[in-house]
């Protein structure tokens, strides 16, 4: 009997093995595992020629890092090597970062991320240790366009090189405005009133919106607001039942939505795949980078314009929105390959930037790489216009709006407010609610 | 002596049992009680995630959240969806698995398939599957249209009342065949003689329902009540897949809120997210002591 | 006794089937095939879809188009679908194996060799049950990272190893094991872990398959934990690529749905084959 006892004991140990062994062999476990290699995802080694990064669309910003790729080991290193991990969304990158820096384990994240540009001031005051600063690296900062740099520079300390410019067009179908008699002069340097009457003529002729805004962000409010010189915050707080501005925009919108002028989708899909590639707009304002989703519906080709944003007293508005930048991880394991690979590629290299654009439609926002000949070419889709020039000459007068990283859900809660203002509700009850709500989220 | 020997050999065995359910308990215990009182701890704690400091009063975050109204709202659909998916879904699956346990049914395999498929669909697949039927240009809306039921097409997922129903008719649809096949399993345990003797007793098929079927079903019943509750109180991809918490979080849920404050969005409030997460495990553990409580009556 | 039984049911139901439909059961069978048409529709519609191109899919088709070599194409042109099954077989059946293995021997421990503390241990697990998947992920993030797990596929599977419900399965099944039988085993001087081996795993093999079904399918469909703790291209999984082809700004709603159907066709094929022990298994569960 103590003979089956002591089997039985023995067995159990190597069931409970499973347990323990586990914790044992988990580190090098790799060997039994797809996941094999190093522990770390960072690619990088002292003296290596390889880096990772992560990035999230195999349209646009994958491209635009193979392109840099393909330059740097054309003219820099020949053995370099970049292995792009790709993410569904921005939003995998900063939890990432997120759960590294609650973790103090950077061991997860790869040599370079690419995330938006509203998170970096708070990443690095919750994780300082979290990025590696580009100091030292031999960049031409003064090259960048200034509103797109503020976001990376903590203070006075470049964390971050800019890749795509996200300078707000407002594009119109000269078809269809020309139906209503107006051209594209027209609605250049328009009132947001002017805009919304053009618009619900445009509907009455057309049966199509002048233009919409996905309801489930805060994109448009967020534009208006920039294009105006003003923020959502002040100081630190939340800027909303005191914002003159604020309520006039949002006034605005409340009124093109019930004209029929703005279709307020319900979501991303809706915004993109119903309202832009469904054809049902005349218009679309939002960062450049919505270009390549316009242009899937080639039957419009040639019909399309772009110009600056309207504002609410009249005048050429200028803002940015969705862009992001690169930065250096604390895991990077060859920070000089990175940093010169960065500074010679994104830091202003016309073959990276056109190769970029061509690839994958990311702008530049390095002034003197729209001097190229791929950025005064005509588009066709927009009438031959070179609208790539036109857009980086935009990204000079956006104007710098304090930024906060609650900036996503000042959005979420703003755009709820117009939403239920539109469904009845009083203008400025929510707003009220919007910014307790905030001012709630953000411990004030 | 005889006593003795088989009293040791009862401790052996006994001991054995214990070896034997160690590896299990052991990773439950350090994969989900472990992080449980760590969230716990946590959850009185302040501050950004990597710096975390205690709150004071230490109880500042469960406090908070009674102020919350978005927390509030959240709590309340997450309600909503419990309260009208649950009945429905267990009513529905019981039917089905009432229907599917005559034994004069042919194609009952083919039946059971049909309805079960729905739970092996991955669920990305499945909330890209509702929300096109749903879109604006969709194909339901199409079908609305033409059979002239509908005008105009119809914005399902951008108008709060429409929005809640497509997630509790995607819950309902996911999940009636998994329940469906545990009642159809207790079914099959109940002696089909007893229906046969309520049939000659001139009982009607609702009557053999209730007094019948029910209450032998019951142990079935309250297990799956529990599962469900547990799920419904935790549901998270419906509300992030299907609508994302829009139109203005009307559909938003108590997990998803929770995943809003501690992951997404760019905020890592960590200290309140867990907070709030530690509500919900309380609030499921009462609710499934309930049901257990109702539901348990034979022992 | 109770197998006799069965056998008796089942010539019976057998003789049925030779009868024709039966009248007062048409209303029965509309309202069968009503609800299959809705359960299955989605599931046909993706299908269809798979062969169509991203407008037509955007726009609603049902009818089956030609686009389906194409949009193949896309996709292994565009993402690496073998690696990504590969990972998806992977991590799901090492965890399917080790989960039936944790579990199983749980089960057999609380249930055959039970007494007041093992069953009071049992409610208290049940309560992880209840632990919301949302509240854990960062203090378990944590957990991997500080034991250096993280980008292996222990990180991936350690946490859905042991489940309560899979323990709860076995558990009560194991009141069907014949404990006369586990006696009569001893005195012919079978071990404890003979026992197990030699006689609980043959006898439970269809709880074991309705286990492994649904332990497969949770593992394979497994998306928001592994996305945080695998992070290496190489690791990537079905789920994941399927995530990354939704992603961006403008979809490929053809190429998605073949990616969707080639993450789909694994947990279903599963199903088909193990269907019959399914149901067993889980007639036991509620017993």
């Amino acid at each position: 009997m103590k003979k089956i006892s002591r089997r039985a004991f023995l067995s159990v140990m190597a069931a409970a093995g499973a347990a323990a062994a586990l914790t044992a062999c988990g580190g090098s476990s790799g060997s039994s595992t797809a996941a094999s290699g190093s522990a770390s995802v960072g690619g990088s080694q002292p003296g290596g020629h390889k880096l990772t990064a992560y990035a999230w669309d195999k349209n646009f910003n994958i491209p635009a890092l193979n392109a840099a790729a393909a330059d740097y080991k054309e003219n820099v290193d020949p053995e370099f090597e970049l292995e792009v991990i790709e993410q569904s969304g921005a939003g995998d990158v900063e939890n990432a970062i997120t759960l590294a820096g609650s973790a103090h384990d950077y061991s997860n994240l790869p040599d370079i991320v690419q995330f938006q540009d509203h998170y970096i001031q708070r990443y690095v005051s919750d994780y300082p240790d979290a990025f590696v600063p580009m100091e030292g690296a031999d960049v031409d900062w003064d090259g960048f366009g200034k509103e797109k740099l503020s976001y990376s520079i903590v203070d006075g300390v470049h964390y971050g090189v800019p890749v795509d410019n996200s300078t707000v067009i407002f594009a119109y179908r000269t078809d269809l405005l020309e139906q209503v008699g107006k051209t594209i002069d027209d609605m250049t340097g328009a009132t947001w009133a002017d805009v919304t009457k053009v618009g619900e003529d445009v509907y009455a002729k057309t049966g199509k919106y002048l233009f919409s805004c996905s309801g489930d962000n805060g994109d448009l409010i967020y534009i208006m607001m920039q294009s105006e010189g003003v923020a959502e915050f002040k100081d630190g707080e939340p800027y909303i039942t005191e914002n003159e501005t604020m309520h006039r925009v949002c006034e605005t919108i409340v009124d093109m939505a019930k004209k029929n002028v703005c279709y307020l989708a319900n979501s991303w899909s809706d915004y993109i795949d119903q309202s832009i590639q469904g054809d049902m707009v005349a218009g679309v304002v939002q960062g450049n980078w919505i270009i390549p989703t316009m242009e899937a519906v080639t039957g419009n080709s040639g019909k399309w314009e772009i110009t600056t944003i309207p504002k609410l007293d009249g005048g050429e508005g200028y803002a940015s929105n969705g862009g992001s930048s690169l930065y250096i991880t604390a895991n990077c394991g060859n920070v000089d390959l990175a940093k010169s690979f960065l500074a010679y590629t994104f830091g202003g290299s016309t073959q990276t930037y056109d190769n970029a654009l061509r690839d994958g439609g990311v702008v530049t926002t390095v002034l003197k790489c729209a001097d190229s000949d791929v950025y005064n070419e005509g588009i066709e889709f927009f009438n031959n216009e070179p609208i790539y020039k036109q857009i980086v000459e935009m990204s000079e007068n956006v104007p710098i709006i304090e930024q906060s990283d609650y900036h996503v859900r000042a959005g979420v809660y703003l755009t709820t407010a117009v939403i239920n203002t539109i469904n009845g509700s009083n203008l400025d009850d929510e707003l009220a609610n919007a910014e307790q709500q905030l001012r709630f989220e953000m411990g004030l | 002596m005889k006593n003795e020997k088989s009293g040791s050999l009862m401790a052996k065995q006994r001991r054995a049992g214990w070896y034997y359910l160690m590896p299990g308990t052991v990773l439950i215990t350090i994969m989900s009680f472990i992080p449980i009182i760590n969230g716990f701890l946590t959850s009185l704690k302040t501050g950004s995630s990597a710096s975390m400091k205690w709150a004071s009063p230490l109880t500042y975050n469960y406090t908070r959240m009674f102020k919350d109204a978005l927390f509030l709202r959240s709590m309340g659909n997450t309600f909503l969806y419990l309260v009208v998916e649950v009945p429905i879904m267990l009513i529905l699956a019981i039917l089905l698995a009432q229907l599917l346990n005559n034994h004069d049914l042919k194609f009952k395999g083919f039946f059971r398939t049909c309805v079960f498929l729905p739970c092996a669909t991955s669920l990305v697949s499945y909330s890209l599957i509702f929300k096109s039927l749903f879109a604006t240009d969709g194909l339901v809306n199409t079908v609305l249209c033409k059979l002239g039921i509908l005008q105009t097409h119809y914005n399902f997922l951008g108008n709060p009342t429409s929005a809640k129903i497509i997630i509790i008719l995607a819950l309902i649809w996911r999940w009636t065949g998994y329940n469906m096949v545990f009642f159809l399993a207790g079914l099959q345990n109940i002696d089909y003689s007893v229906y046969e003797a309520a049939k000659i007793d001139g009982a009607n098929g609702w009557q053999t329902f209730w007094k019948i079927t029910v209450p032998l079903l019951m142990p079935t019943i309250v297990m799956t009540a529990i599962m469900s509750i547990n799920g419904t109180l935790q549901l998270f991809d419906e509300s992030v897949n299907l609508t994302n918490g829009g139109p203005a979080n009307a559909t938003i849920t108590m997990s998803h809120y929770i995943y809003n404050n501690s992951m997404g969005q760019g905020v890592a409030n960590f200290g309140y997210a867990s907070a709030l997460s530690f509500v919900i495990f309380v609030m499921v553990a009462i609710l499934s002591f309930i049901s257990m409580k109702a539901g348990d009556k034979r022992d | 006794m109770t197998n006799t039984a069965e056998t008796h049911a089942l010539v019976q139901r057998e003789k049925g089937k030779k009868h024709m439909i039966q009248r007062r059961l048409i209303p029965a069978y509309i309202f069968l095939i009503i609800i299959s048409f809705i359960s299955v529709f989605p599931l046909s519609w993706m299908i269809s879809a798979a062969t169509n191109t991203s407008l037509d899919v955007a726009r609603g088709k049902i009818m089956f188009g030609t686009y389906a070599m194409q949009n193949f194409k896309n996709l292994i042109a565009s993402q690496n679908l073998a690696g990504a099954m590969g990972n998806s077989f992977l991590y799901a059946i090492v965890q399917t194996v080790i989960s039936m293995f944790v579990c199983s021997l749980a089960g057999f421990g609380f249930e055959l060799y039970h007494d007041k503390n093992k069953d009071r241990l049992f409610s208290i697990l049940l309560l992880a049950m209840m632990v919301p998947q949302v509240a854990t992920m960062v203090p378990l993030f944590k957990m991997m990272s500080r034991a250096g797990l993280l980008n292996s596929v222990w990180a991936f599977i350690l946490p859905s190893i042991s489940t309560p419900f899979l323990i709860m399965m076995f558990r009560q099944n194991s009141r069907n094991f014949p404990n006369d039988l586990m006696q009569a085993a001893r005195i012919d001087g079978l071990s404890e872990t003979g026992i197990f081996f030699r006689m609980y795993v043959p006898i439970m093999k269809s709880t074991y398959a309705a286990a492994a079904v649904i332990t497969f399918m949770n593992a394979w469909n497994a998306y928001m934990w592994p996305k945080v703790v695998m992070t290496d291209n190489r690791a990537q999984t079905m789920p994941m690529l399927i995530a990354n082809i939704a992603s961006g700004y403008s979809i490929d709603y053809g190429m998605l749905m073949m990616g969707v159907l080639f993450c789909s066709i694994p947990t279903m094929i599963v199903f088909f084959v193990l269907q019959k022990q399914f149901a067993e298994g889980i007639t036991g569960a509620v017993k």
